[in-house]
């Protein structure tokens, strides 16, 4: 499915209590619900369905259902359809 | 939780455990560092070192980026965030970082528009909804950060947004490891290298430790299996005389990192000849700056900064700490006049800081008692 994708939702995802999820070394699984192929980004959430828009430039073609690593927005790893990492 | 509860199971973490214990000579000791700041959080949050024989030492690595800034970075872009025309925009934990006279949330306070944000991206919408000002991002972190601040950049030339800066304080991973393996203040017997970091530039720029140094690395994930069993991997090695590279995160992170995100990086970045680091001093061609090809885009050339070098405050031994000369609670601040709410030094503001984790889960009252 490819819809537009609003940059920069309010909602983030991560917990707090596990570090900062923007600065440090930390990374975090996001499912990814929709893709704005034209725009470059995908709307994600997390296992708490909290809500984050995505740059999914550096991991290759990504559709809905598939499970990504994101740091700082971005999309570091693509973990496959629902893979996890841990 | 499936996916989660298996990689932090007491019972295997207790057979790792005894595998530890049967890899270890009585009367040696090991010290072993934990590169990443990420890996000092999940050690003290889950109590890993309570897993491991009393001659096995973990110390906490220069991988914490918030905790290797200078203050005269700071000082840098409070003289941006405090021009009229500025939106200065960061990341949450740097907002708490000591300049030599305020931190970024003290000059908010006094008026100065700063404000958090989650992503550089979130910078550049910013830029969009308000072309009339000058939106800055003070962009820090490892390799794991700079692909998203070199993508965001990439972006902003291509859609032609022009009130877009950066501050660049992107520092990469193996100058400073370098630098630690020459220090004379420190012997180590291996390392458990950076898990996120990895992800981007791979396994293969960690080759000279074990070549160059005769020190392991095993780069671990950040669950606490993750962790024991890179422990168990360099142990096994030291154990069998070996001195090799592997890759204990195997799952997520693959030999030749992320090539579309390194490819991006060398276009929008170059390497400074030499950065300052917090603790470690000046490390050639360590940082990264914005490259000619972005250099429209490049804060530090447009606004003028001090420029200047700030020596940490005498009672902070941050330095230290960083090069794991010291554990955190032996600084002479620690806890006292240091925490978490009123930071004097770095290591106690970003939750990845050894300072920061140590205090945050009570592991300070269990060392001064030892003492």
């Amino acid at each position: 499915m490819t819809l537009a994708v609003s940059e920069g939702a309010e909602c983030r995802v991560g917990s707090p209590e596990a570090g900062c999820i923007t600065c440090g070394d930390v990374a975090v699984e996001l499912d990814v619900l929709l893709v704005d192929e034209g725009r470059g980004l995908a709307l994600c959430r997390d296992a708490d369905d909290r809500r984050e828009s995505v740059e999914i430039a550096l991991v290759g073609d990504v559709s809905s259902g598939d499970r990504l690593l994101v740091h700082a927005g971005t999309a570091i790893v693509h973990l496959g359809p629902g893979a996890k990492a841990a | 939780m499936k996916y989660v509860d298996e990689f932090r199971d007491p019972e295997l973490g207790a057979a790792l455990s005894g595998e530890i214990l049967s890899l270890v000579e009585p009367g040696r000791h090991y010290k072993l560092m934990e590169v990443c700041g990420g890996h000092t959080h999940s050690i003290y949050k889950y109590g890993v070192d309570d897993l491991l024989p009393e001659n096995v030492e973990l110390v906490h690595g220069p991988g914490c980026p918030v905790c290797v800034i200078p203050m005269g970075r700071v000082d840098d872009g409070l003289a941006i965030a405090r021009r009229e025309n500025v939106i200065f925009t960061c990341f949450g934990d740097m907002m708490r970082v000591p300049g030599s006279e305020q931190t970024f949330l003290e000059a908010k306070a006094e008026g100065a528009d700063i404000r958090m944000v989650y992503s550089p991206l979130d910078a550049l919408r910013l830029a969009k909804a308000n072309p009339e000002k000058d939106v800055v991002f003070f962009a820090i972190g490892f390799e794991t950060t700079a692909p998203s601040t070199a993508l965001t950049l990439k972006r902003a030339k291509l859609e032609g947004i022009e009130n877009f800066l950066c501050v660049c304080n992107h520092v990469t991973i193996v100058p400073p490891l370098r630098a630690l393996l020459e220090s004379p203040d420190l012997r180590l017997d291996g390392f458990i290298g950076p898990g996120h970091v990895s992800t981007i530039v791979g396994v293969r720029p960690f080759e000279f430790i074990p070549k160059d140094y005769g020190r392991p690395l095993v780069t671990s994930g950040f669950e606490p299996l993750d962790i024991l069993q890179g422990i168990q991997m360099i142990l096994a090695q030291i154990a069998a005389g070996k001195a090799e590279l592997e890759n204990q995160y195997a799952r997520v992170v693959p030999y030749e990192g992320n090539v579309a995100a390194l490819r991006v990086m060398s276009e929008v970045f170059e390497l400074r000849p030499h950065f300052e680091w917090r603790g470690l001093g000046f490390i050639s061609q360590s940082g990264l700056r914005l490259s000619d090809a972005y250099a429209d885009f490049d804060a530090e050339l447009k606004y003028e900064t001090p420029g200047v070098r700030v020596a940490d405050p005498k009672a902070c031994q941050c330095g230290e700490v960083l090069k794991g000369v010291i554990k955190p609670w032996e600084c002479k601040v620690f806890g006292t006049a240091c925490t978490p709410e009123h930071a004097i030094g770095t290591c106690m503001v970003s939750p990845e800081g050894a300072c920061a984790a140590y205090y945050q889960y009570g592991r300070f009252a269990r060392e001064r008692e030892v003492v």
